[in-house]
């Protein structure tokens, strides 16, 4: 399996500058990378051309061996007309009850089964809606900011624990916080200003793994190389 | 909702009543162009059960027309909200239809139908369909993004379920279109009656004003203005009933 883009540009439709151009980008082991940059650089507009939600892009994809992308985002409502714990019994297959109900409880949100998507914070209303995509048939999953709101404990023990649960998928994590993409992910594609040549420049992390501890300087070091390259 | 609606309507109506007599006394209008306010009362007592029964006739035939006219409405508006070429077809056929005054084929319904129930029937549906066609074409054809993304990539998306997310996001829309349409319905069989129907409400301010009755006519406006007011505050309850339901017993799946 394996994500390859060769050679992208993007502009949008009515704009004369190019989003990016001849972007290219590799993974070909599944596991937790991501992408990080300041907002509007387009890291949102890659995801979707990656998941195939943008079509008028030039360059070429092989996703060869991957054959169901998703793209989530941290905007993403479930519809109001039925319990939280209802929705997830009727979009999660039978065969999934047993992970579904330990994400549950590693996302912390067991209380609020019973609960409208209306009434809960930004915070649960994104792990909630992560919940709902881990558990579908998918490849490659793009998060986008969809950890957002949650505190930053519950954030680390999430990933953490994603990696483990998942350890044969691919993961796209758009962020921006320079820690968690520092520590968490095993490649970092850090996107820089249109001006700047190469636009974009691959950083390695930490990808810290469940029940591992972090050597303080190596994520120090991890940080300034995305500082220094932005 | 019922009391706001006919406290809305006796303020309109009594404001209109005072001007008409301020016309009759500034101008020494005599009682047979404007009648004094105690034969608009003694008319209006006199009249009002044969009027009543009037209007429940005209109302009956409104109600009528306008379930088939949302009925229909939702049909076409389902189809329509697609962006296939027909969905498109549809759109701009709605939009062109809608600009031609219906109640202009008023008189091609009576001469080729009669004069019954059944033309009645069609002009109020007609009167009513197209402004709720566009307002129901325009809530099913725009995405609510946030909530249909996951359906969408997934896989999970079908067109029922399309529909139930755009209609539970746009209800207060919905049951706003549908309140105000019902005004719609009974202005579309009181016209058709005053055109040519044998009975309802329409027909009798018809044969008031062949008898220069403004008293009559006005006891004719107070009783359609009451029964509207409560059939439409009658809807709005309905819709936040509907509304209340399914945002908290689970709603039909």
């Amino acid at each position: 399996m394996v994500l390859e883009c060769h050679n992208i540009s993007f502009k949008y439709p009515q704009s004369e500058n190019d989003v990016f151009h001849n972007l290219s980008y590799k993974i070909s082991e599944p596991g937790f990378n991501a992408l990080f940059g300041p907002s509007g650089i387009g890291k949102t507009s890659f995801a979707k051309i990656i998941t195939g939600m943008i079509r008028d892009y030039k360059g070429t994809i092989n996703d060869e061996g991957l054959s169901t992308l998703l793209y989530t985002y941290n905007l993403e409502r479930l519809p109001d007309w039925s319990s939280i714990g209802t929705h997830l019994k009727k979009i999660i297959p039978s065969d999934k009850n047993n992970q579904k109900e330990k994400l549950i409880d590693l996302f912390g949100i067991n209380e609020i089964m019973g609960q409208r998507f209306s009434q809960l914070s930004l915070g649960q209303k994104n792990r909630i809606n992560l919940i709902r995509y881990l558990l579908q048939d998918f490849d490659l999953l793009i998060m986008d900011e969809s950890l957002a709101n949650v505190d930053e404990i519950t954030r680390e023990k999430i990933i953490l624990n994603i990696k483990k649960m998942f350890p044969e998928k691919f993961f796209l994590y758009i962020s921006h916080n320079i820690i968690e993409v520092s520590k968490f992910c095993k490649e970092i594609l850090v996107f820089r200003s249109t001006h700047k040549k190469p636009q974009t420049v691959s950083v390695n992390g930490q990808n810290l793994q469940l029940d591992e501890k972090i050597e303080k300087e190596l994520l120090e070091k991890t940080m300034l190389e995305i500082m220094n390259v932005s | 909702m019922f009391l706001r609606r006919i406290y809305q309507f006796l303020m309109i109506y009594f404001i209109g009543l005072g001007v008409l007599l301020l016309l009759k006394y500034g101008l020494n209008l005599s009682n047979y162009v404007i009648p004094g306010l105690s034969e608009i009362y003694s008319t209006g007592t006199t009249e009002f059960a044969r009027y009543f029964n009037d209007v429940v006739n005209t109302l009956s035939v409104a109600i009528i027309g306008q379930i088939v006219a949302v009925c229909m409405a939702l049909f076409v508006g389902i189809i329509g909200r697609q962006a296939t070429w027909f969905g498109s077809f549809v759109k701009v056929a709605a939009y062109n239809i809608q600009a031609y005054p219906i109640v202009a084929l008023a008189p091609i319904i009576f001469i080729l139908l009669g004069d019954g129930f059944i033309s009645r029937l069609l002009i109020a549906a007609m009167i009513c369909y197209f402004p709720l066609l566009l307002s129901i074409i325009g809530i099913m054809s725009e995405p609510i993004t946030d909530v249909e993304h996951f359906y969408n990539v997934t896989g999970k998306m079908r067109w029922q379920l399309e529909v139930k997310i755009r209609s539970f996001e746009n209800l207060n829309k919905l049951t706003t279109v549908i309140t105000g349409s019902a005004t719609l319905a009974m202005a579309g069989t009181i016209v058709a009656e005053f055109i040519a129907a044998n009975a309802g409400i329409g027909y009798s301010i018809r044969i008031a004003l062949y008898q220069s009755s403004l008293s009559k006519i006005l006891a004719a406006l107070f009783v359609i203005g009451i029964t509207l007011s409560v059939y439409q505050g009658l809807l709005e309850w309905s819709g936040a009933v509907i509304k209340k339901g399914w945002a908290s017993s689970g709603g039909p799946t």
